[in-house]
């Protein structure tokens, strides 16, 4: 079995969008800018080249998206959701992304977690917001072979994560469960 | 009973010593004699192995104990396991598996175990009846803290705790499954191998290294495999369940990662299949070194091929311990003769041993245990005729042995279908308590349900593990699955006893022993029903009987008994204790898991912390964060480092990192008019481009938080909060958008983690930012006339994408500059740079409190305390008398927080300009010398002021604003006066001209 590969990406920019799905036209404005869904199935997220949107919650989204463009891109999106109840803020420097590469990337994440992503509905694509080691803290399932996660966090607490997950991806205190290969 | 190297260790024998590799000997060491063991012993079968009964001494009288149980049931054989920081305290000797080289401890003993200076207490027991503390600690009421107490708390307890910090790593992990079967026995086998077989997600949680519960020891198979699709953990305990099927698993890892694991479970289902725990019979003197219990000594036997002794007694009331006399005869581990209370003992295995020519004593009690003089081994029991009922015996007989196999009968293991509300009920049939409803999805399966019968209880495992897991998968039932008839067991019955009679007054030395781990007797328990404790649960505190570690694991329907006879109730009209978590004890390393030394607290860090940390910064905390206190260098200690900082601020410029400051966007339609609702003051009429400063109440109208906010556009705005507020401040403004104002179009964001933000403050502040921005990309004017204060742009300044604004917190001209995160480094030292001709100085936040405190400027927490109004600090400016309604408006018409006599801001001056008041002294009214004195108020900021050369102080004062001039006095610690002036807290440059420039 190889080894779990933690690496913090640092080439992301992220948008924080907020907005009402259920406003006329309002989605079809984020679309124009985005050339991308906003993704409404909870837990959910919806890619198209180097660019991704995760589902937060019902009025709130995360676009991942290349650093060197964020800045424009908010730009742009703030102008065409100006004439909605909308808020795009460029959020690309607030958190630190941790990858997490290898068969157990998921049981690492629990051991800090307070949701298990193990559960069969845990597939690529899933988003979870939850409690990581006493911090606000959100995974994205970005493949299930290889199996690999990213977990967002804020930046002041980025030292600490990193630690944490290489306290818990230790050799010795691997857990690959319900027999994942 | 003499002999010391007698051997207890049968030699290799057909079916004998099955879980030991002879092959791999192990050496080990218990209170510093060398002993031996083999692979796959338990310290408590390697104990035995080695001739060793006295293991531990009891908790109040100081009795010897010897090893009772084979399990988790142990309530004697507590030891301590490992060597100084690694030293694990209070650990079963039954669990503890045998390891080369490990170090192990008796408990509870002074000096030494075989000679115990507390078992006095022992011989002066009829001095300590049961309540005896609560009966002789009452008084006089001093005594109890300074003697009563220090000697109770040195002469109780178990083990001692490790010398120093735990070097082991423990860890935590969250999981969820479908079915969850706690205990690997053929019952939870058979339950989550039929659950798993209809699709479901199913743990097994086994406390013991291997499979099979203790079916080996009832001539079922010994041969147990994990079924398919289950995930099996052994060595892993349930400790816990909570609401909604939660429920806490300890693993004991082995290897040379984590110590420990814990498992916090979510389970759909859980069938509790934990097995049953043998209960003792009370006789005189029953707690003596080589009374144990009848599975436990047939267990060493054919597990460890340890024999009990060379003479046994097994003393019953039922057939199942029959089979230890057998198991001993066929092995030829010595002589054994079996004390039966039944008249007529019958069925298949007492059929047997008579066969096998065991000899059976039927109608018999043991009523006495003869020992050595210190109690530490036994040379025979007494033994008399016996009917139910009998309350003294009159004639007895002595037999020669050298151990006691006891079975009282099954206590189905209950505790975990009781930790969180699951009842009872009494089966007349076992006599004893067995699961009857739970509220949460929750099974009882074989014998801990009761069902002692091997083909009954698979058959019911079986219908569980299919019914839990249709259940879990929300599926209909196949319709074939029907629940088993029981078959009717082809044993005698089980006759019920719970006390033998004894032909001696029975507290006098000769103890029954109810709860052997709390050394509670049948007098304790019948003395607390003639003292009236006529409530079980009172009995239970009055006695300390099922209460500690063990929870009663033996002796609860033992005591429940006694309790019945003592009172003429049946069993079910008595109640029944409340079993807690955990199920066995737990070490804090397991609770902490990995959040310890440096992962202890997830200590926020702000872009520029590692320069701090590079540059001598002392830090202090401010919420989570870490913030840079002051920047120490050559030499200067903290107070020389801050006046240094505060001086470079007020004469060059200074430069602070004010990254941590609470910064939320707010955009809307209607964000002007949310605003003015949050702050006392309005911001509606704010222009584009300006910031204003806002007083942030709570419905009381009292003073939350503070902070400048800039108006991006017409319904966009930046609000900066204090640091520790950040959080707070977002949730309150989300709850009253939310929860009150749904109607307001209105859309916040947090955005502090994506701005580094600093203080460029002090006269030469404007030169800084100007020799920055020559040094690239820069299209922000900085010059006075074109950016005034109080206002902000964004822009670019010497290549950086930056925020500005013109505000200060320290009286000097000062702008804060905010960039993205990630260049927050770089800027930093690009202002570092630019300002090094000008002797720019990072500051930090005990210059930036100083500073403020010299202009007079408050701090939510020092000035305010949750109870202080705009007008207590002097901002009643602040509170807008225009504005329809803001929040705290209605509860600052209050007459009381309007009223005289409230206490208000103002500045001190100490006599001595040397002297410091210390933050938080008093003023008081009038000064006495001994007693109470009336406080009219007290020191808020305190701070020695290098601007002005002397020590200035804010305090909140009884109508202080109208008692200027007046001077105050401060009695402090050791009887010490402190005088000081009232004056007005603005202690420079009052006009506000240095910022102004």
């Amino acid at each position: 079995m190889s080894e779990i590969v933690i690496e913090e990406s640092t080439d992301r920019g992220m948008i924080d969008l907020k907005g009402d799905p259920a406003e006329p036209g309002f989605l079809d404005a984020v679309k124009a800018v985005l050339e991308l869904d906003l993704p409404l199935v909870p837990r959910s997220s919806l890619s198209s080249g180097d660019t991704t949107v995760l589902w937060l919650s019902t009025d709130q989204w995360l676009i991942v998206l290349p650093y060197a463009g964020s800045e424009q891109v908010t730009e742009r999106l703030q102008a065409a959701v100006a004439p909605f109840h909308a808020l795009a803020v460029d959020l690309s420097d607030a958190r630190s992304i941790f990858r997490i590469r290898g068969i157990g990337a998921r049981e690492v994440v629990m051991k800090g977690a307070s949701v298990d992503l193990t559960h069969t509905d845990c597939i690529a694509g899933t988003v979870r917001r939850f409690n990581f080691a006493d911090l606000a803290t959100m995974v994205h399932v970005v493949s299930d072979r290889p199996e690999t996660l990213d977990l967002y966090v804020f930046r002041s607490v980025g030292n600490y994560v990193r630690q944490f997950l290489d306290t818990a991806a230790r050799p010795d205190a691997r857990l690959v469960l319900w027999g994942r290969q | 009973m003499t002999r010391t190297a007698a051997p207890y260790r049968l030699p290799h024998a057909a079916g004998l010593g099955r879980l030991i590799d002879r092959d791999r000997p192990l050496g080990f060491t218990f209170d510093g004699q060398r002993l031996s063991g083999y692979a796959g012993d338990t310290l408590a079968s390697a104990l035995l192995a080695n001739g060793r009964r006295l293991v531990g001494r009891s908790f109040k009288y100081h009795r010897p104990r010897g090893i009772v149980g084979l399990g988790t049931e142990e309530m004697n054989a507590l030891v301590g396991v490992g060597l100084g920081a690694d030293h694990e305290p209070n650990l079963q000797a039954t669990r503890v598996e045998l390891r080369d080289g490990l170090v192990a401890v008796s408990q509870n003993r002074w000096p030494s175990l075989s000679f115990d200076i507390g078992q006095i207490n022992d011989v002066f027991s009829r001095f300590i009846p049961g309540g005896f503390y609560y009966k002789t600690f009452k008084w006089p009421k001093s005594f109890w803290h300074h003697l009563y107490e220090p000697l109770i708390r040195r002469a109780a307890g178990l083990g001692r705790a490790p010398s120093g910090r735990d070097s082991s790593a423990y860890e935590q992990i969250r999981v969820d499954c479908d079915v969850l079967v706690v205990g690997g026995g053929p019952s939870g086998l058979a339950a989550a191998q039929a659950a798993a077989a209809s699709g479901a997600r199913v743990m097994l949680a086994e406390d013991q290294p291997s499979l099979g519960g203790v079916a080996d020891l009832y001539d079922a198979s010994d041969e147990f495999r994990a079924p398919p699709d289950v995930m099996v953990l052994t060595r892993t305990t349930a400790l816990a369940h909570f609401h909604h099927n939660y429920l806490l698993l300890a693993e004991r890892c082995l290897g040379e990662g984590p110590r420990q694991r814990l498992w916090k479970v979510r389970a759909k289902e859980v069938i509790v299949a934990t097995g049953a725990i043998e209960r003792p019979i009370a006789f005189a003197n029953n707690d003596r070194p080589g009374v144990m219990m009848a599975e436990a000594a047939r267990g060493y036997l054919a597990r460890f091929a340890v024999a009990p002794g060379e003479r046994g007694v097994v003393f019953t009331n039922n057939d199942e311990a029959y089979r230890t006399a057998l198991l001993v005869r066929r092995t030829g581990a010595g002589e054994v003769t079996v004390v039966d209370i039944r008249k007529h003992p019958e069925g298949a295995l007492v059929e047997e041993a008579r066969r096998a020519g065991i000899p059976i004593l039927a109608g018999t009690v043991v009523s006495q245990v003869e020992s050595t003089a210190a109690g530490q081994a036994i040379e025979a029991v007494r033994i008399a005729a016996f009917r139910p009922g009998m309350s003294r015996l009159l004639r007895e007989s002595r037999l020669p042995c050298d151990y006691v196999a006891v079975s009282g009968g099954y206590n189905p293991a209950v505790h975990l279908w009781c930790h969180n509300g699951g009842k009872l009920r009494y089966d007349m049939a076992i006599h004893a308590y067995r699961p009857d409803r739970h509220r949460d999805r929750m099974w009882a399966v074989g014998a801990a349900n009761g069902t002692f019968d091997l083909e009954a209880a698979l058959a019911e495992s079986r219908f569980a593990g299919e019914q839990a897991a249709a259940r879990a998968l929300a599926r209909s039932m196949a319709s074939d699955m029907v629940a088993p008839q029981l078959k009717p067991r082809r044993q005698g019955a089980i006759e019920p006893i719970w006390f033998a009679p004894a032909s001696r007054h029975y507290n006098d030395g000769h103890k029954h022993f109810v709860d052997f781990q709390n050394d509670v007797t049948v007098a304790d328990l019948e003395l607390a029903q003639r003292e009236g404790y006529s409530s079980v649960e009172h009995t239970k505190r009055y006695t300390t009987w099922g209460m500690a570690s063990d929870q009663g694991k033996t002796s609860s329907v033992l005591g429940l008994g006694i309790l019945s006879e003592a009172t003429g109730r049946p069993i079910p009209e008595i109640g029944v204790t409340t079993f807690r978590p955990p199920f066995t004890p737990l070490t804090f390393g397991t609770v902490a898991g990995a959040q310890k030394g440096p992962l202890f607290l997830a200590v926020r860090q702000t872009p520029v912390h590692d320069w701090h940390v590079a540059n001598g910064a002392t830090f202090e905390p401010v919420g989570h964060w870490r913030r840079a206190y002051c920047y120490p260098s050559g030499g200067e200690d903290k107070a020389a480092a801050i006046a240094r900082e505060i001086l470079s601020v007020r004469r060059a410029v200074g430069l602070l990192d004010a990254s941590t400051l609470g910064k939320i966007e707010i955009r809307g339609r209607d964000a002007g008019t949310f605003l003015d609702r949050i702050y006392t003051n309005s911001f509606s009429t704010l222009k584009v481009g300006r910031c204003r400063y806002g007083l942030m109440l709570n419905e009381l109208g009292f003073i939350i938080d503070d902070g400048v906010t800039a108006r991006l556009a017409d319904d966009h705005f930046l609000m900066h909060t204090t640091s520790g507020g950040a959080d707070r401040i977002a949730a309150w403004l989300e709850e009253w958008l939310q929860t009150e104002w749904p109607d307001l179009q209105v859309l916040i964001t947090p955005v502090t983690e994506q701005w580094a933000q600093f203080a460029v403050a002090g006269p030469k502040a404007r030169t800084v930012l100007e020799a920055l921005a020559a040094t690239g990309e820069s299209d922000v004017d900085v010059t006075a006339g074109s950016f005034p204060f109080m206002s902000w742009r964004a822009g670019r300044l010497g290549g950086f994408r930056v925020r500005i604004f013109r505000i200060s917190f320290s009286g000097e001209l000062s702008f804060e500059i905010a960039t993205p995160a990630r260049d927050g480094l770089r800027l930093w030292e690009a202002l570092m740079t630019a300002g090094a001709p000008l002797g720019i100085t990072a500051y930090g936040t005990e210059a930036l409190h100083v500073l403020r405190a010299e202009k007079g400027y408050i701090v939510v927490g020092d000035e305010t305390d949750g109870t202080v109004t705009p007008r207590d600090v002097g901002l009643d400016g602040l509170v807008s008398k225009t504005k329809r309604d803001f929040i705290g408006r209605r509860s600052l018409e209050q007459s009381f927080l309007r009223a005289e006599g409230r206490k208000e801001l103002v500045g001190l001056l100490t006599e001595d300009p040397r002297e410091v008041l210390p933050d938080g002294a008093h003023a008081v009214r009038e000064v006495k010398a001994n007693g109470p004195m009336a406080t009219i108020g007290h020191v808020t900021s305190s701070y020695m002021s290098p601007t002005l050369e002397r020590s200035i102080a804010m305090a909140l004062i009884e109508n202080g604003r109208s008692r200027m001039g007046e001077t105050l006095t401060f009695p402090l610690e050791g009887g010490r006066l402190v005088k000081a002036t009232i004056v007005s807290p603005v202690f420079y440059d009052p006009q506000g001209e240095r910022q102004n420039v």
